[in-house]
């Protein structure tokens, strides 16, 4: 996986703040104070949101996401409790718990209490 | 409505007909509460894996202790160890979606062979880390298919190869104790293939083995036999439509009622069956049901005769029950017939054999059987072990008592296709034996 040193070159940027795509793990587990993320669909371009580039009717607005989210996403990426794509999370978590694998109760908590996003990060984007 | 006769009335006095109590198992094959979200096959791997690598763990113990259990990337060459995973066969002449895109496209379909087992297949190990090619003389690719979970005792090469020293399988399942039952004879009553609509299928032959099981033919002697019968299972392929229907091109209303005769005509031979002993019905690969695994039971409104009847249960395929605490399963051959197609054996009952030891119904699904995503669960995995094993839609009847390690007793039972060979199979639920019951109905001039 590129670190995003190396999409900062490759891509041409508009804004400080934008950077290359592809998930850049190194940068989120130090701050949490970037402003945008790497993964907006609008990078590169020079309208701010393209009509062709709203995906599920909504705008490209998953550029902020906060700690809870991380954690569900590492919980995502995690290849103890097998693919992520396909499911939500909840069922996911449940299954890795149903197989033995003791998910983190963390995780559990965020998806069943608070207002997370319950697909995986890769949904609707493959 | 109730079963309208259950009486075999024989003119002095009548014989009733014997009962048993079934419970069914099919539960776990029902996809109704699936949801499809857009999984790819990898989850039921997932769930498989891990499934069966648990139940190994608690095996390994009592076959080698004192060897570490790794997994396949933290393998170290030359260190003895024991890996877990799912076997990956590599296929040669297995048909590739991609070879139609490379050969020319004909009108006619390529000729395939029936079995795609080459000298050259060899085997991998898989597991989350990463796959490792095994070798070893005591690994036969042939016996193996993919989608197998084993333990292996072995150590890496510089190669960089697995070699393999010996094989730990699941083995039989636990099995729970079959109930003596002391004197009475209860039978049960399979068959498949009936194939009711096609152009072989002979009606007389069908309507010879309904009035025998019914007891409206034969002597005193007879009809108590038939009394003995408590249950009739139909394996499969009970209809067949007519191929040249099924192309995809728009049907006349003269074809369209074509279309609807067989399954008519099953119904009404099925009704006389229903009406006097319990009946169960499987789906089948030529049967109007969903094309994967498992297969889910075939519609009422096909069968508005039988379907009146309590005794007549749709059933899905694969089949579980319990008649009498006698625990079956069975299949109507599609997972039977798809390991004769990428391992070789020295006849079905081999095949049956080796998936009970396995603990895997069907563990070429996904691989080259078509199966439903599972993500959480995979509901082919053997959990106890039944009394009865049946698999429909075979050339022959062939029946072998198994045991297995640990006392298990397992009757095994290839159903032959009716239309082409006229024979039903008889269990004798007391113990375990089977025989055949065979209808001809061809005139000699």
């Amino acid at each position: 996986m590129a670190s995003s040193s190396d999409m900062k070159g490759f891509f041409r940027q508009k804004k400080k703040t934008a950077g290359g795509r592809g998930v850049g793990k190194s940068k989120a587990n130090k701050a949490t104070s970037f402003k945008k993320s790497k993964n907006s669909a609008s990078v590169g371009t020079d309208q701010v949101q393209p009509p062709a580039l709203i995906s599920h009717g909504a705008l490209d607005l998953q550029d902020d996401y906060d700690s809870k989210e991380e954690i569900l996403r590492q919980f995502d990426m995690s290849m103890a409790y097998g693919p992520c794509l396909g499911m939500t999370r909840l069922d996911r978590w449940e299954r890795a718990k149903a197989l033995g694998l003791n998910p983190p109760k963390d995780v559990e908590r965020l998806l069943r209490a608070e207002k997370v996003n319950a697909q995986c990060l890769w949904d609707g984007c493959i | 409505m109730a079963a309208a006769t259950m009486e075999v009335d024989s003119g002095n006095d009548s014989i009733q007909r014997k009962q048993s109590l079934y419970k069914s198992l099919d539960e776990r094959f029902g996809i109704q509460k699936e949801m499809y979200r857009g999984q790819q096959y990898s989850q039921i791997y997932f769930a498989r894996l891990h499934l069966m690598r648990t139940m190994l763990y608690s095996l390994i113990p009592n076959w080698k202790v004192h060897l570490p259990v790794c997994t396949v990337l933290g393998l170290e060459e030359g260190k003895e160890c024991i890996i877990v995973g799912t076997i990956y066969k590599h296929m040669k002449l297995k048909p590739s979606i991609l070879d139609e895109y490379s050969k020319e496209r004909s009108t006619t379909p390529l000729v395939k062979p029936h079995n795609f087992v080459s000298s050259d297949d060899y085997l991998v190990l898989e597991d989350e880390s990463g796959r490792v090619k095994l070798c070893g003389a005591l690994l036969l690719p042939s016996v193996f298919v993919t989608g197998i979970v084993v333990a292996l005792h072995g150590k890496e090469t510089g190669a960089g190869d697995f070699m393999v020293e010996d094989i730990l399988e699941a083995g039989f399942p636990h099995q729970i104790e079959r109930p003596l039952v002391s004197g009475e004879d209860k039978y049960v009553v399979f068959v498949s293939g009936l194939s009711v609509g096609g152009s072989s299928s002979n009606p007389l032959q069908f309507q010879l083995f309904i009035d025998h099981i019914t007891g409206h033919l034969g002597d005193e002697k007879e009809q108590s036999f038939a009394a003995r019968i408590v249950q009739v299972v139909v394996a499969g392929n009970s209809v067949e439509y007519p191929r040249t229907l099924l192309n995809g091109q728009n049907l006349s209303s003269k074809d369209q009622s074509r279309l609807s005769e067989p399954i008519k005509e099953l119904d009404i031979l099925l009704t006389q069956i229903a009406a006097g002993i319990p009946l169960d019905i499987m789906p089948g690969p030529d049967d109007p049901a969903n094309f994967s695994l498992p297969q889910q039971a075939l519609h009422r409104c096909l069968f508005p005769g039988s379907s009146a009847f309590n005794t007549f249960r749709s059933c899905s395929n694969p089949h579980s029950f319990e008649l009498d605490n006698v625990s079956f399963l069975g299949t109507s051959g599609q997972n039977i017939d798809d390991l004769e197609k990428y391992s070789d054996a020295s006849d079905k009952l081999g095949f049956m054999e080796r998936t009970l030891r396995w603990r895997h119904l069907a563990p070429t699904a996904p691989n080259t059987l078509g199966c439903y995503p599972f993500t959480d669960r995979d509901p082919f995995f053997i959990e106890t072990c039944p009394h009865v094993y049946f698999v429909g839609n075979q050339e022959k009847y062939q029946s072998r008592l198994v045991k297995g390690s640990e006392g298990q007793v397992v009757r095994l039972i290839c159903i032959p296709r009716f239309v082409e060979t006229g024979t039903a199979v008889v269990l004798n639920m007391r113990n375990l034996e089977c025989h055949t019951l065979s209808f001809g109905a061809e005139f000699s001039t």
